[in-house]
């Protein structure tokens, strides 16, 4: 019936081997995040040129609009996360929405907090009610919600069902929230970056952006693994496989 | 189940959380006071000039609204839960999600419709225009179903949970966004004299939408929080 689906996908659901999957691919993964941090930071913050407007004041979109994107992109995974754990009941997909959660949050708040820095001096106040802001408030208080649900219940597996649904409520909002604020007011400049043709931004700067971006990615993944590989051991206290670990790591 | 037996059921359901509510009539006075007392609050806080007050009239009291409903919002399904017959219910041969949604209606005539009567009042002690509290009951009569139906679904989902009232309002707060831009702004529109249609539309739309998921999302969320 589902042999489209390849063997090792369906292995990897399984605590156990996704355990020991994550605990290959984390150090990797943080290794190439920090490697790809530091060269687009070096790139960004030293050998791109200042904008003939903004002067070095621009340097911070280097890390607002990785963040920007990342909680964005973070909320979508965790989303499709609590999807597939509703319909199927996979543990696992449980543990990383609910992992993702606090991640996606990290990077909403420095999202807000770089954006009202940059505002300070471009528009003269540290926030406004402008369209994205708002949209970006709201996803913070989206991604607190979840938190709040997941940690209000006693039983982690039905919190986790219960968050997993706000998420995936909130996934449906989302669109709706930002098109109501938009059309209730805007000042935010519209985006640079275009992935269809000619972006309205010089190769200097973009390509230090782009490699941020790649890295906070990594980030992303590093700090899912640990936090998952974690959360896993905890929720699986009583098995074999988490008994065996414990073991070991005492001989050791 | 055929159709005499739903329509049956629905109108048992119905009464049944009328009834309750009625033997209890101090409950439905609690947000209206609450309501008015809050909306005296602004004026003493801001100063009593008619032309500031008339400004934020609008919108003070469909906030003012919104968190009155929220107070009420938690005891929606909190003393079925304490004696079993929501699980009764859940067990029941009839489709949950239309039996939830008698629930809602029986709780948004109990909690917001005392609100909308009241709103007039509201709106004049902050020297709303006369002419603009029809477009104000209209927007609350659309604004206060999405929200108890909105309410609905996250009740349901801290049904399992003890102490549930500030989670509650942390996750519907978000959620209310566009009900209240949207209210607020065809308020707003009618007192600058600008056609307010428009907003009002996306409030039924979205209202329209709401009446078709809430119910359905509602039922899923309390087999979550039930884990049945």
């Amino acid at each position: 019936m589902s042999n489209w689906i390849p063997l090792w996908l369906h292995k990897l659901g399984s605590p156990p081997t996704f355990y020991r999957f994550a605990g290959t691919l984390q150090p990797w993964a943080m290794t190439l995040a920090l490697l790809l941090g530091a060269i687009a930071l070096y790139g960004g913050l030293v050998l791109a040129p200042a904008d003939y407007q903004q002067g070095d004041a621009y340097r911070i979109i280097f890390i607002h609009v990785p963040s920007a994107e990342m909680s964005m992109f973070i909320y979508a995974v965790m989303g499709v996360a609590a999807f597939i754990a509703l319909v199927w009941r996979i543990k696992l997909a449980e543990v990383v929405a609910m992992e993702s959660a606090p991640i996606g949050a990290a990077f909403t708040f420095i999202t807000l907090i770089t954006g009202s820095l940059w505002g300070k001096p471009m528009w003269g106040t540290w926030w406004t009610w402008d369209a994205r802001l708002t949209s970006e408030l709201v996803l913070l208080f989206l991604y607190l919600g979840v938190i709040g649900l997941y940690h209000a219940f006693e039983d982690r597996r039905q919190g986790a069902r219960a968050a997993a649904f706000l998420a995936i409520i909130g996934i449906i909002n989302v669109p709706i929230v930002h098109f109501s604020v938009n059309w209730w007011n805007t000042l935010h400049q519209g985006s640079t970056i275009n992935v269809f043709g000619q972006s309205k931004m010089s190769w200097d700067m973009l390509w230090p952006l782009l490699t941020m971006m790649l890295a906070t990615k990594f980030y992303y993944a590093a700090s899912l693994f640990r936090r998952v590989r974690t959360d896993l051991l905890a929720l699986e206290g009583g098995k074999d496989w988490v008994r065996k670990i414990a073991e070991d790591e005492a001989k050791s | 189940m055929n159709r005499a037996g739903l329509l049956a059921a629905c109108t048992a359901m119905l009464r049944r959380d009328l009834t309750l509510a009625w033997r209890r009539r101090g409950d439905i006075a609690m947000p209206v006071l609450y309501a008015l007392i809050v909306t005296m609050l602004f004026p003493f806080a801001l100063g009593p000039e008619d032309t500031l007050l008339q400004r934020i009239a609008g919108g003070v009291v469909l906030v003012t609204v919104l968190l009155a409903m929220l107070l009420a919002l938690d005891a929606m399904f909190s003393s079925d839960i304490e004696d079993g017959s929501l699980e009764q219910l859940v067990m029941a041969p009839q489709p949950l999600a239309l039996m939830l949604g008698m629930k809602i209606l029986a709780h948004w005539i109990t909690t917001a419709l005392p609100l909308i009567v009241i709103a007039p009042l509201m709106a004049a002690m902050l020297h709303l225009p006369g002419a603009v509290i029809p477009v104000l009951l209209l927007a609350l009569l659309l604004a206060t179903p999405l929200l108890s139906l909105l309410g609905a679904v996250l009740v349901a989902l801290t049904a399992g949970t003890r102490r549930s009232g500030m989670l509650l309002a942390l996750m519907l707060l978000p959620l209310c966004v566009p009900a209240v831009i949207f209210a607020a702004g065809a308020v707003a529109a009618a007192q600058q004299g600008l056609p307010w249609l428009a907003p009002i539309s996306w409030l039924a739309a979205a209202l329209v939408l709401a009446v078709v998921l809430a119910p359905l999302a509602c039922a899923a969320a309390l087999r979550i929080a039930l884990d049945a």
